[in-house]
């Protein structure tokens, strides 16, 4: 079985599948909404791919990279392997299944490994997924990522497909929201210029839309809800992309773990009275 | 004022300060050891002070600076000589026309520290180990004094002395009233020790939480750290506790009828006594006149700021809300257990989010926060409202007895003379008392007093600057920090703020309005304030209680997340902005502002 359902999936399917199909197995069986979808591993032939894509009804799907070792925890390969959005039909869908497996022989693919000390070409695994016809899209971290702070979840949205906020062609909406009272701590409206439509079709964003929020508060907290639920589920910070179809449904894309959580300075060993003393300059 | 420097923002030179039109010769109402002077102009000019607007918003009367000399001195007795907090000294202050301008002085020496720092470890450590038994007997001594101080009896001077005078041991009248007054004095001091002794290590094992959960949490809003330690059933909302069942008392009685919002106490009660029901209501409210009607009216360091005893109007408006929302069917209670739960559901989820061995910190701190915490909040109501309206009622007895006499026209203009010339009148006066010679007392003083009740109110229209001096490189004293919310930023942000619309200050309670502003600068202003404005003060008391109920939001020119106004703006549910700098300066009355609770910005919107 080189391809399977993304319902099958789980964590341990990782070394064969790719950690990012694996993570989208382990969030369909935490009940948190995904789009439909398959995964091939690297063994997988283009039948099997065609037959798996033809059971899905053949509509437009996203074809991503999954590679083994990849969205470890450890390294990120973020951006390094390619994505194809709204491929439909099966030739153009195994071509891109194809293009992906190729994309680790990309010359930064392979500077990356090297940087990170990667020694061995990882293997490399498929995604497909219907694809979302996206309004609003964005990125959702369940921790702060700049400070760390594992009290808030900070979120990036923008209009369109989430590829605009990923490829820092737009300046998002930024909101920080508090998991302890759902407040909104934070939030900066950014001048979202242009968005991705249906068919990947790049165009403006009218001015009236522009200096719009995308998300309200009850939208808001219905991500962080899930996005807590992601969390819980993996038992550590992740960094999630979602999106909003047009029936206003939400889906998540892809969770992996956040790769560098600032940890906050705290003197560690001292008990309460040690700190307080040292409030007052007296003490190391 | 100056256009500050890209780098480093310098403020005014204290010595460059100058006099306003008319005001000259301020420096005669006060101290010699207040004033800026040649003597220390190099060590002066070269440090940073910062105008006290938190706690000495207007302009001082001369007796008023009672209420500085006292404070730091007691608190430099604490803080440097018994308790020896390492790198901080005392307070030193200076006056510039007529306002209190402060300055920490820091300890630098590494070894000076080093020495300081054990006995600030063994001293601060027998407090916070047996806290709860010595703030009990704290609370014991502060309310004997406060009963101290009004028991002093204020003799006449009679034309004979009495029988007890002669034929038993009773001091002659003149003897006992010069000692009456150095008593009320000295009562003020033991307030002032008796206030400092406990505040600088509560304060500072609250900072100690408050900054330990910003390093562990850096995003978390300041009011939620304060309400995770914050008392439910604390003293200063006990008397509005009391006021609430009034309310509902004169309801179930029938006499509600009596309050009317525009009549005065006088009237009210005029109404009430004349019926049984309406005196037995008054019987009730008597009852609960000792303690709670010392609440006081401001924040207590200026002579005009009485108790509820003084100016019930405060109480009678509280009063006149409570019922007439308990008719419209409004439950007026304070939700004592939902934010009883809240606080503890708070604690609970911040603690859950962290790892483990944060969490033991956390709630080792949360735990000590909690048993000071009492203390920071309970003792305004002991000392800043309980004893001063009664130390300057007592004040006023003496005036009293000088107007009298002749030596100043009324009794209020005693606190136009500083203490040691209150003392000073009163010391002739005991002199042509018992000589019957002639006094010069009343040719001395009332042109004195004349004088300055006129620059006191010039001086009212001078704006001070926030800061003089040099900035310093850091800003390392706790103490500073902790009581005044000084911080390195805080001065650039006062430095820069001068211009534009937008004025910076902490976020005190959440949520974003506009309004018209309304300035006040006096409390006398207080009832100009009208529904939906938003109060732009120096600083706000939870004694104005009745006006939170009206107005849309707070800004204040100083304060921190420990100031009462932010208190009592997240108790009413208002954003409020407070430590702004220059609010009252830069905002006026009827311009439209909007405040920012949640991320500390007050935005001018029209130029007026």
């Amino acid at each position: 079985m080189h391809v399977r359902s993304l319902t099958e999936l789980r964590a341990a399917d990782a070394a064969l599948f790719g950690g990012k199909s694996a993570s989208l197995g382990e969030l369909i069986a935490a009940g948190i909404p995904v789009p439909p979808g398959f995964a091939a591993s690297t063994a997988a032939d283009v039948e099997e791919i065609a037959d798996a894509y033809r059971a899905l009804g053949e509509p437009a799907v996203a074809v991503r990279s999954s590679a083994i070792g990849e969205d470890s925890a450890e390294t990120t390969f973020a951006g390094l392997q390619d994505t194809y959005l709204w491929v439909e039909g099966v030739d153009r869908v195994c071509a891109a299944v194809r293009d992906c497996w190729a994309s680790l022989d990309k010359p930064e693919a392979v500077a990356y490994r090297e940087r990170m000390g990667v020694e061995e070409k990882p293997a490399m695994g498929v995604t497909v997924q219907l694809m979302v016809d996206a309004v609003v899209s964005g990125v959702m971290f369940t921790c702060n990522p700049v400070s760390g702070d594992p009290s808030t979840v900070a979120v990036n949205a923008s209009w369109g497909l989430g590829q605009a906020v990923v490829g820092g062609e737009v300046t998002p909406d930024e909101y920080r929201v508090s998991k302890v009272t759902g407040e909104v701590l934070h939030r900066a409206i950014g001048p979202k210029l242009i968005e991705y439509g249906p068919g990947g079709v790049r165009s403006d964003v009218p001015p009236e839309r522009q200096e719009a929020a995308c998300l309200d508060e009850p939208r808001l907290a219905e991500l962080v809800e899930v996005g807590r639920r992601v969390e819980r589920h993996f038992g550590s910070h992740q960094d999630v992309e979602w999106a909003i179809d047009r029936d206003g449904e939400l889906f998540m894309l892809q969770s992996r773990p956040v790769t560098v959580v600032a940890r906050a300075e705290r003197p560690a060993g001292k008990s309460a009275m040690d700190l307080v003393m040292k409030t007052f300059g007296a003490g190391s | 004022m100056a256009t500050p420097s890209a780098e480093v923002a310098e403020f005014p030179n204290p010595f460059s300060i100058e006099t306003p039109a008319g005001c000259e010769g301020w420096e005669e109402m006060y101290p010699y050891w207040a004033l800026f002077d040649e003597h220390r102009r190099e060590s002066d000019e070269n440090r940073l002070w910062f105008w006290n607007s938190q706690h000495f918003p207007f302009p001082m009367p001369a007796f008023d600076m009672v209420e500085v000399d006292h404070p730091y001195y007691t608190l430099g007795g604490w803080q440097n000589r018994a308790f020896a907090v390492p790198p901080a000294m005392g307070v030193d202050y200076r006056v510039v026309n007529g306002y209190v301008y402060i300055s920490p002085n820091p300890v630098t020496d590494p070894d000076k520290m080093a020495e300081r720092a054990e006995y600030f470890q063994k001293r601060a450590g027998h407090y916070f180990q047996n806290w709860d038994e010595l703030y009990a007997g704290w609370r014991t001594k502060m309310e004997a004094l406060n009963r101290e101080v009004e028991s002093i009896e204020v003799p006449d001077l009679p034309e004979y002395e009495p029988d007890e005078v002669v034929f038993g041991e009773q001091d002659l009248s003149n003897i006992t009233l010069l000692r009456a007054f150095s008593h009320t004095l000295r009562c003020a001091e033991m307030m002032w020790q008796h206030h400092f002794e406990f505040l600088l290590l509560g304060y500072g094992a609250y900072l100690t939480f408050a900054e330990f959960v910003r390093a562990a949490l850096p995003d978390i809003p300041d009011q939620h750290i304060s309400q995770m330690v914050a008392g439910i059933d604390v003293v200063l909302f006990r008397a509005d506790t009391e006021l609430r069942r009034l309310a509902r008392e004169a309801i179930e009685a029938g006499v509600d009828g009596a309050f009317v919002e525009g009549r005065s106490p006088a009237e009210i009660d005029a109404e009430l006594s004349g019926t049984d029901a309406g005196r037995a209501w008054l019987d009730a409210l008597e009852q609960i006149k000792d303690p709670w009607f010392n609440m006081g009216t401001g924040d207590g360091l200026y002579h005009y700021y009485g108790s509820w005893h003084d100016d019930p109007s405060i109480p009678y408006a509280s009063l006149i809300g409570h019922i007439e929302a308990l008719k419209a069917g409004k439950e007026i209670e304070r939700p004592t257990e939902e934010l009883a739960r809240e606080r503890d559901r708070l604690a609970e989820d911040y603690g859950a989010l962290m790892d483990e061995e944060t969490r033991g910190g956390f709630q080792e701190l949360l735990g000590l926060s909690r048993t000071v915490f009492p203390y920071v909040e309970e003792h305004k109501f002991y000392c800043d409202y309980w004893f001063q309206s009664r130390f300057f009622n007592k004040v006023r007895e003496f005036g009293a007895l000088l107007a009298k006499h002749g030596f100043i026209e009324e009794g209020e203009d005693i606190f136009n003379l500083s203490r040691h010339e209150a003392m000073q009148a009163l010391e002739e006066l005991s002199l042509t008392w018992s000589t019957g010679g002639p006094p010069l007392g009343p040719h001395h003083w009332p042109p004195i007093v004349a004088r300055r009740r006129e620059l006191l109110e010039r001086l009212g229209e001078w704006t001070p600057p926030p800061a003089l001096g040099r900035m310093p490189e850091a800003v390392n004293d706790p103490i500073v920090v902790m009581l005044w919310g000084i911080t390195p930023q805080r001065l650039k942000e006062w430095a820069g703020s001068q211009e534009g619309s937008e004025l910076n200050g902490a976020a005190a309670s959440p949520g974003e309005v506009e309004g018209p502003a309304r300035v006040l600068r006096g409390l006398g202003d207080l009832d100009t304030v009208r529904p939906g404005e938003i109060l732009v003060c120096t600083i706000t008391s939870p004694a104005w209680a009745p006006i939170f109920s009206k107005i849309a939001a707070t800004v204040t020119d100083i304060g921190g997340i420990m100031s009462h106004a932010a208190i009592v703006s997240r108790e009413y549910g208002l954003p409020a902005v407070v430590g702004t700098g220059t609010a009252t300066s830069r905002i006026t009355t009827g311009q439209r502002i909007r405040v920012n609770g949640s991320d500390g910005r007050v935005t001018i919107l029209d130029e007026a």
